[in-house]
């Protein structure tokens, strides 16, 4: 009889990191289709790109510095996926790829691989990508095919990059913004999309609701507050696909709900202010980069009252 | 109404917390051929044993006197004849002395001096028949109950709780003693109110338990000052700390004791030895424990203090399958034994099999920061914090930031994804930092 | 005085490699990101401050008696202003096209953490022709540190090097590598390949010694 002397609990929870990021690639599905569908073939081709860059990117390098090879979590894959989803379906298959490496490589594993980025790495990619080639990053085309019935015209085979909503406000319908027949990145036309795919992580408990909507929240309310289109400006640009999938990211938001909660209300505040003065069409990268950035010192000033220290009536 | 407290998980919660297999099970007796007592099961200097080889012992007769002022003596636990008076390796860091009792098959009690009813018993022989009796907390920590029912002058207490949640997975030994014998655990509580002269008691338990609260409100009937309290089943309510909380809404200070802020807690099972001890005379020489898990017959068996594992297991009906991992306790805080040859001590509530495949532990990975830890710690410390102050080896750091706060309860292990031995590193770090009075 | 340098090949070897100013003592940093943005001013940046390295560490050892201990640092200051005034203004007359591209960096040689380490640390301790051999070592160091990363940043940022297309019509440069953040992130990277590259040597080393 030979028996395991480990330390308790004997019994945890089934839950682990691969099973929390396949949640995250199941959440995304309906976004990847979407923008699959709506740009065409070429869109596949650039997700593919940017997945497998983004794996064979980490087995890569955990090899070589002979740290332990955990690609089977699959957060190089989310990771892949994200950084794809977030550019236009027109760019060179080396762009993904490129972008993939520079957020595996670069803004991960550099620094100490899973759980010690302390930026975004999807993100940052973006950043450093819209830098070095703003002309492929900021041209966007109209869908090659559209959803739903609407009135709006299908980019053709002569077609011209077109202005986004954020450069043409009011240019759009809000059918179409919803349903993404609108020019854009892959991921963040289709707004029906993200939020099947954000009401399906709260559901499976992988994210909580109070960062995602205070972000949309705030935005919407300085929006109201200024005389804006609340609901267009809440529709347009990577507005919801970042509040919903990457101000999300577990390891650089803060960690308590107070944390979360001023991280989120200070994206928003970034977002309603750069978009007021058109200084970028597009804030949201900046704005969850920079409260990225400020989360070791939101975490080091929220606290809570630990059992046993709250001062009671006598 | 039901209380509850902040933080907190639902282990093992599509399995009913493992409890199915051993809940219907009425409690057995089982008296083993032989027992090993060891000196030591109590918190406090191990008893000394007053007796040798070869001596004739009668059941209940003194067998080791109390040490210091945290002692209580030790009692046989079956009649027949000494066989040694042996060092051996139990649970614990040093192995201890045990006295080993080999049964005579006629279970014949010593002479024992009863005080009869509660109500006539005086106030101080109370305490003193508790000691004499040899009990401690019978819920797992096995602190002498005598010091826990006589505060220190600055500890004004004001009321007795009986916890009644048996929260950790797996046990159903406190959940059929309140179905089986409610009258006994209720004559406890009125012995122990009466010797702290406490007018109010409470009874605690966990909603999953419903037969056993209504069991014990018909108990409580007509006994003033005494009522039924339900709790939302969640683990850790059994905890002291949360336990009080729930039930008074009153927080423990960092660093004392309940006592601080009037409130005593005892098991309802050692209120029932306390009743035992009472009214009959009878020191502590069984107690009821849940042999669970890949066993042919899961029961709840009232098992003779020093019955060795594997003669628990044998009575309830042996191994099914080829065993992987035995823990004594729930699945939570329950220790892992290197071999079966242990004894059942005074706190051992539980003991439970796991078969190869559930022994198996997966790897640990690197903290990704998603704050389950954080939601799941019922102290409202910050488990990834500490981890990250304890893995940089800043033990006076993770003082700051109240590891020795930490109950040590297993919530924060259970839920990580990262599958980080949270709990099992806090463990280790509180111990350092007594030993080294960081 | 002399116990720690053996010798005048020693001390020329140690600025390049072993105490190299950019990649091991970090000193002039700076200068080096503004500068190498190309290979070619890389390089003449790196020349510009070997000339002043080695005029100031050579006129500094020569009146390092002289000099009060109390106002060394304004007098040092004073000796390499003036060899940094001579390559300015040669600089400007020779190489005009250098001159804007390097634009403020070059009087910014004044300041330039290596120069007054130098100056501090070796020339006003040791002979003349030690200080010359330690300027002309760091100043080539320093050059050949700058010629390195500028390349790098060059090719990665525009494509070309010293000026020469290298790829094709359809290499598309990544122009974040010439702005500052991509200097940073291009300097980094390489000081970090050297230090691994050294670390596993070391170890290799001092595996095959015991």
């Amino acid at each position: 009889m030979n028996l395991r002397l480990s330390t308790g609990p004997h019994f945890v929870s089934r839950e682990s990191t691969q099973t929390l990021m396949l949640d995250v690639i199941i959440a995304l599905i309906p976004t990847t289709a979407a923008g699959i569908y709506l740009f065409g073939t070429k869109a596949a081709w650039v997700l593919a790109a940017a997945v497998i860059a983004a794996v064979a990117c980490e087995y890569i390098f955990q090899k070589l510095a002979k740290r332990p090879v955990r690609v089977t979590d699959l957060s190089a894959v989310v990771t892949g996926l994200l950084v794809g989803l977030n550019m236009p379906a027109e760019v060179p298959l080396w762009l993904p790829a490129i972008g993939s490496a520079i957020a595996i490589l670069l803004v991960k594993e550099l620094f100490g691989g899973i759980g010690h980025n302390f930026l975004n790495p999807a993100l940052l990619a973006r950043g450093i990508l819209l830098a070095s080639w703003p002309a492929r990053m900021s041209v966007y085309f109209m869908p090659v095919r559209l959803l739903g019935n609407t009135s709006a015209i299908p980019a053709g085979v002569d077609a011209v990059s077109s202005a986004t909503p954020l450069i043409r406000p009011g240019g759009y319908e809000i059918y179409d913004l919803l349903l993404g027949n609108i020019p854009g990145t892959i991921g963040e036309v289709c707004k029906i999309a993200i939020l099947i795919g954000f009401l399906y992580m709260l559901f499976v408990g992988t994210i909580k609701w109070h960062i995602p909507v205070l972000f949309v929240g705030t935005v919407a309310l300085i929006t109201w507050i200024t005389g804006g289109d609340v609901l267009k400006a809440v529709l347009s640009g990577g507005l919801l696909f970042g509040a919903v999938f990457m101000a999300t990211d577990y390891v650089t938001n803060p960690m308590l709900f107070t944390g979360q909660v001023i991280f989120a209300i200070g994206c928003g505040v970034i977002v309603a202010v750069v978009r007021m003065t058109k200084a970028y069409p597009e804030g949201v990268t900046f704005a969850i980069l920079l409260m990225n950035i400020l989360t070791p010192l939101i975490d080091r000033m929220t606290s809570r009252k630990v059992y046993g220290t709250v001062k009671q009536h006598a | 109404m039901k209380f509850s407290f902040k933080g907190g998980i639902h282990p093992l919660k599509e399995q009913h917390e493992g409890k199915i297999p051993s809940r219907e099970q009425a409690i057995k007796e089982f008296v083993a051929e032989k027992v090993l007592i060891p000196m030591d099961m109590h918190i406090g200097a191990p008893s000394e044993p007053c007796v040798k080889k070869g001596d004739k012992v009668l059941l209940g007769q003194v067998i080791a006197t109390p040490v210091g002022k945290f002692g209580i003596p030790v009692h046989a636990s079956v009649s027949g004849e000494v066989t040694g008076v042996v060092s051996f390796q139990q649970l614990g860091k040093k192995p201890s002395m045990c006295v080993e009792i080999t049964s005579d098959g006629r279970d014949e009690w010593v002479e024992l001096n009863p005080l009869g009813e509660v109500e006539a018993a005086p106030r101080e022989r109370i305490i003193q028949q508790v000691k004499d009796a040899g009990i401690c907390g019978l819920g797992g920590a096995c602190f002498p109950t005598h010091i826990k029912m006589s505060p220190a002058d600055n500890q004004k207490v004001d009321i007795v709780i009986l916890n009644g949640a048996e929260c950790e997975t797996f046990l159903t030994a406190d959940y059929r003693l309140m179905l089986e014998e409610p009258e006994h655990i209720v004559d406890g509580l009125r012995a122990i109110m009466r010797a702290m002269n406490v007018q109010k008691g409470i009874i605690a338990i966990e909603d999953n338990k419903k037969e056993a609260i209504r069991s014990m409100e018909q108990a409580v009937q007509g006994r003033e000052g005494i009522r039924v309290v339900t709790l939302k089943t969640k683990y850790p309510q059994g905890g002291e700390k949360q336990l009080i909380e729930s039930v008074t809404k009153r927080q423990v200070p960092s660093g004392g004791l309940p006592g601080d802020i009037g409130v005593a807690v005892f098991n309802v099972g050692t209120a029932a030895a306390i009743a035992d001890a009472v009214i009959y005379g009878k020191p502590l020489v069984s107690r009821i424990t849940t042999v669970t898990g890949c066993v042919r017959a899961p029961s709840n068996l009232r098992l003779r203090i020093g019955t060795s594992f594997q003669d628990a297991i044998d009575a309830a009906g042996g191994f099914s399958e080829e065993p992987g991992k035995v823990f004594a306790g729930g699945s939570m805080t329950g220790i892992a034994i290197p071999d079966t040859g242990v004894s059942v001590i005074k706190a051992n509530n539980g003991i439970v099999v796991l078969n190869q495949k559930d022994a198996i532990k997966k790897p640990e990975t690197s903290c990704i920061r998603c704050g389950r830890c954080i939601d799941a710690c019922p102290i409202k410390l910050s488990p990834q914090r500490l981890n990250v102050l304890v893995d940089q080896a800043d033990l006076s750091g993770a003082k700051k930031q109240h590891v020795m706060d930490c109950i040590v309860c297993g919530s924060c292990s259970y839920v990580c994804p990262a599958k980080i031995e949270l709990c099992a590193k806090f463990k280790e770090a509180k111990e350092k930092i007594t030993a080294r009075r960081i | 005085m002399h116990e720690k340098k053996h010798s005048l090949r020693g001390v020329f070897v140690n600025g390049i490699l072993n105490e190299n100013p950019i990649f091991r003592l970090v000193l002039g940093v700076c200068p080096t990101l503004a500068s190498t943005t190309s290979a070619t001013n890389g390089l003449g940046m790196g020349l510009a401050a070997t000339f002043v390295l080695l005029g100031s560490n050579v006129v500094i050892s020569l009146l390092r008696n002289i000099i009060p201990d109390k106002v060394r640092i304004p007098a040092f200051i004073v000796v390499i202003s003036t060899f940094v005034t001579i390559i300015q203004m040669l600089i400007q007359a020779f190489v005009p096209a250098l001159y804007d591209a390097l634009g403020l960096f070059i009087p910014l040689i004044v300041v330039n953490c290596i120069i007054l380490a130098r100056a501090e640390a070796f020339a006003a301790k040791y002979s003349v022709l030690f200080s010359a051999a330690d300027g002309l070592g760091m100043g080539l160091g320093f050059t050949g540190a700058l010629i390195l990363i500028g390349s790098i940043r060059e090719m990665i940022g525009s494509g070309t090097i010293f000026g020469n297309a290298l790829f094709g019509a359809s290499f598309e440069p990544m122009l974040l590598v010439t702005m500052a953040p991509g200097g940073f992130i291009v300097f980094g990277l390489i000081l970090g390949i050297i230090n691994t590259v050294t670390e596993r040597v070391s170890k290799r080393k001092g595996a095959q010694a015991s």
